[in-house]
């Protein structure tokens, strides 16, 4: 067996962020340890979920989001001198969120809801008693859920379905919750039609989409990325999901989607993406370093693999990036519970949905 | 655990060994095995070891006249094609050894023929033969730079007909004009597989003169023919040697390869780069460790998971093998990367179009290159050949010539392996196992229009230029020799 190399241990430790990503790492709470005692404990459980992938996907940690903030506000008691108004947002609701955020950075449809839910806070009026307000925050709470996810999931899903044929063959990559619904309901609603399943490591989430289809009895194709240019000719429809859809048309999503869509893209297939409008943000994206999210590196290695004690290893460094950019031209249509549109409306629906709110 | 199995798995190094002292066709059998067994694998290997084997095949067999030992050499080069076809370097290697006998041949032949035709006066053949010693003049190798016309007249001279459709007129002085010491060519090799015949018996004085004599279609100028005798004999050995040494020069390229490809990196990457590449590969390695030389640079690998992830991470943990130590076990690395100075990225396949804007130069390796400019690597190279297109980073493929392949398949589909789909789903996946479809192809096809520059052991070429190295490297009818109903 290989003797282990008396690694040098380096005084210091040696600096193993990828330089171009620098600004993005942060470090992970994985534990309760050190949480500060007004973390709620429905969202200390959520943020463990989060850190350690229980909980995944822009849509489920939205709605996972919410609830527990359902929960805090149930527990809330405004105390005595303070408005709600003015006490909740800044007092209670700005660590639940900071510790979310150090479990793993929130995402952008996160961030739109927290964002609508502050806005919402600071609209209750100040002689409304607490117990009403609470209720009515609550009550709001449902309803955005309801609006803009539930109801949302169901006309994309049904949409889709619509276009799927008889005889499609259908790619997809790693896992999104909106297209496995759309899938399913198409077979339930008799379609004949065969799915390919694109992964990737380290998350493997396409196994999770994979098992899910072969369970219900779908004609199911499981491939890594290695894959992908063998099996893009037989293709008919390219559905993505999405981790957020930026304003100049590109789409943020797990890393190695813009693979997908650039293959598909060069072999003349649709690509479609299946995205709620509350994913829909302002910002723009001209590449994946600038607004990106870095997974832990340790991630990337395989228990007893080559890789076991990396860290030793001088000058050698692991980067495992969780989402990237494709490119709007790459992209046929979004469906949308708005309607189908190009992605150069995608600002057009953003506006369109805060004003609603609004 | 792969120290323990190299003692008693068969692999290269067994089967050189096995080779010194087994008969030969139990060698061939050996290598046949090995091949479909997969236990010899990689086109280095596979180049080293068919080039090992035919030097036996030429040194042991019994043959008597060139012909003969083509046939021999394609008869064996056909069975180890046919044991792994996929490996295309092993059909390579039968290829060039095949031309290196012919030319080596030919060269004799036109030495006698020239002399015994000078002797008796044509000026044609004297000045095809100074046509000929001037092409091969400077010769780099003596397999290059060869004109074809030399192989239709050896293939015609044999009576060898599977390459009867070549047409000779192409190139060959008009046949009225070179009658005479056309007919003194034509009667050569008869009279040098008759007279290896006799050789045995050692009475060259009576014999011969009859023969030679009738064998002359004119008849009007007899030979010399105890001076010839000797001098078939003396070729026939010369042959042989010079044969062996071929495969030998064939063989110390093979060795001495990556070196030469390392020895233009400087010229390919500057200072302060970010280069991605893509699975473990000694050639690139080596090529960048000798860029590192000079300067100081990034090098990003992406880990080509399912199939080479394994000696990626091994390669970045500074524990890529070194192919020219024949010891197994300990310190038998190359330098890492990272004690030459440079920083190393590790990162998944699917990252690659997220930092490929970084990126400066793509540099990936290969598994075969076929003659249009295409090539066949590791999958998930056409992948990041593509993004690199779309985000119009340079594409540098680097290859020794050994890899190039005359072959051009019509369906690139049939290039393409598919390995163990266990590396994707397994058994601990239960039932998911039976009710999956699961894909891993081990190779991608990589179009030419996605590579910007090749660079082999002879220097750095556009892919469109490719075909001509090849023709430099083969003969046209040894292209098919193993696919008998391709043959024209």
């Amino acid at each position: 067996q290989k003797a282990v190399a008396p690694a040098p241990i380096v005084p210091g430790k040696e600096d193993k962020t990828v330089e171009f990503f620098r600004h993005l790492y942060k470090t992970r709470t994985t534990s309760i340890a050190g949480a500060s005692k007004e973390i709620h404990p429905a969202i200390l459980a959520l943020g463990l979920q989060m850190s350690n992938y229980t909980i995944c996907g822009s849509c489920a940690r939205l709605v996972a989001t919410l609830q527990a903030f359902k929960r805090v506000i149930e527990s809330y008691t405004t105390p005595p001198g303070n408005s709600l108004t003015r006490h909740l947002t800044s007092h209670v609701l700005s660590p639940q969120i900071d510790f979310l955020t150090s479990c793993r950075p929130i995402s952008i449809s996160m961030g739109n809801a927290i964002r609508w839910l502050k806005l919402e806070i600071s609209k209750v009026d100040v002689d409304t008693p607490e117990s009403e307000a609470k209720e009515n925050l609550c009550n709001a709470i449902d309803v955005f859920l309801r609006e803009r996810v539930t109801f949302a999931d169901q006309i994309i899903a049904q949409s889709t379905a619509d276009k799927i044929k008889d005889g499609d063959v259908i790619m997809t990559y790693a896992k999104s919750s909106i297209v496995q619904r759309s899938l399913v309901q198409a077979h339930n609603a008799g379609k004949k039609f065969k799915v390919i399943v694109v992964d990737s490591r380290p998350l493997h989430e396409g196994k999770h989409l994979a098992t899910a289809l072969v369970g219900l009895g779908m004609d199911v194709k499981y491939c890594l990325l290695n894959g992908l240019s063998h099996n893009i000719q037989d293709v008919t429809k390219v559905l993505l999901g999405a981790h957020a859809m930026m304003s100049n048309g590109r789409l943020f999503s797990r890393v190695g989607t813009a693979l997908v869509a650039m293959e598909a893209n060069e072999a003349d297939k649709p690509v479609i993406v299946l995205c709620e409008t509350i994913k829909f943000t302002e910002r723009v994206a001209l590449d994946s370093f600038v607004h990106n999210e870095i997974a832990p590196a340790d991630e990337l290695v395989i228990p007893g693999g080559a890789l076991t004690n990396w860290e030793n290893m001088k000058k050698l460094q692991l980067c495992n990036p969780m989402f990237d950019v494709t490119p709007a031209e790459y992209i046929q249509m979004i469906i949308t519970e708005s309607g189908n549109v190009p992605p150069t409306s995608v600002p057009v629906l953003h506006r369109l949905g805060n004003e609603s709110q609004g | 655990m792969p120290s323990v199995q190299t003692g008693y798995a068969p692999n290269l190094k067994v089967f050189k060994q096995s080779l010194k002292t087994a008969p030969l066709e139990s060698s061939i059998e050996y290598l046949i095995s090995l091949l479909k067994r997969r236990q010899i694998k990689n086109s280095r290997p596979c180049a080293i070891a068919t080039a090992e084997l035919l030097r036996q095949v030429v040194a042991k067999s019994r043959w008597t006249d060139v012909g003969k030992l083509i046939a021999r050499i394609q008869d064996v080069g056909q069975r180890l094609i046919e044991a792994q076809p996929r490996e295309m370097a092993v059909g390579n290697i039968v290829r060039r050894v095949l031309g290196m006998v012919r030319d080596e041949a030919n060269e004799d032949r036109t030495e006698d023929g020239s002399d015994t035709a000078s002797s008796i006066g044509s000026p044609k053949r004297q000045h095809s033969h100074t046509e000929l010693t001037s092409t091969q003049g400077p010769p780099p190798s003596s397999l290059r730079f060869s004109s074809t016309t030399e192989g239709s007249d050896l293939s015609e001279v044999n009576g060898d007909d599977v390459f009867g459709g070549r047409s000779t007129p192409s190139g060959r002085p008009p046949l009225m004009a070179s009658h005479t010491s056309y007919a003194v060519v034509n009667g050569v090799p008869v009279q040098q597989s008759m007279f290896n015949l006799l050789s045995a018996t050692p009475s060259p004085n009576a014999t011969p003169s009859g023969p030679s004599g009738t064998n002359s279609p004119h008849g009007n100028h007899p030979l010399h023919a105890t001076t010839l005798a000797e001098r078939m004999i003396i070729t026939s050995k010369d042959l042989r040697a010079e044969v062996i040494n071929g495969i030998e020069e064939i063989l110390d390229e093979l060795e001495q390869v990556d070196d030469q490809i390392a020895a233009y990196a400087q010229e390919h990457i500057h200072s302060n780069e970010i280069i991605l590449t893509h699975s473990s590969s000694v050639s690139v390695y080596k090529f960048l460790l000798k860029a590192a030389e000079k300067r100081k640079f990034t090098v990003i690998v992406a880990e080509s998971y399912p199939n080479d992830h394994e000696e990626t991470h091994l390669a970045a943990m500074g524990k890529m093998k070194d192919p020219e130590s024949e010891e197994d076990g300990e310190g038998v690395y190359l330098k890492s990367l990272q004690a030459a100075g440079i920083t190393v990225i590790l990162m998944t396949d699917a990252s690659v179009f997220a930092i490929m804007s970084r990126v400066n130069k793509v540099i990936l390796a290969t598994h075969a290159v076929i003659a249009n400019g295409g090539l066949i690597a590791a999958a998930g190279a056409r992948l990041i050949a593509k993004a690199a297109k779309v985000h119009r980073t340079p594409v540098i493929v680097v290859s020794g010539v050994y890899k190039l392949s005359p072959e051009y398949p019509f369906e690139f589909e049939s290039l393409i392996e598919y390995g163990d789909p266990g590396n994707i789903v397994g058994y601990h996946d239960g039932t998911l196992v039976d009710n999956l479809e699961v894909d891993n192809p081990v190779y991608d096809y990589v179009p030419p229009d996605l590579v910007d520059l090749y660079i082999t052991n002879l220097g750095a070429h556009a892919p469109s230029y490719l075909y001509r190295i090849v023709a430099d490297h083969y003969k046209t009818e040894d292209i098919n020799f193993h696919k008998p109903e391709l043959q024209f």
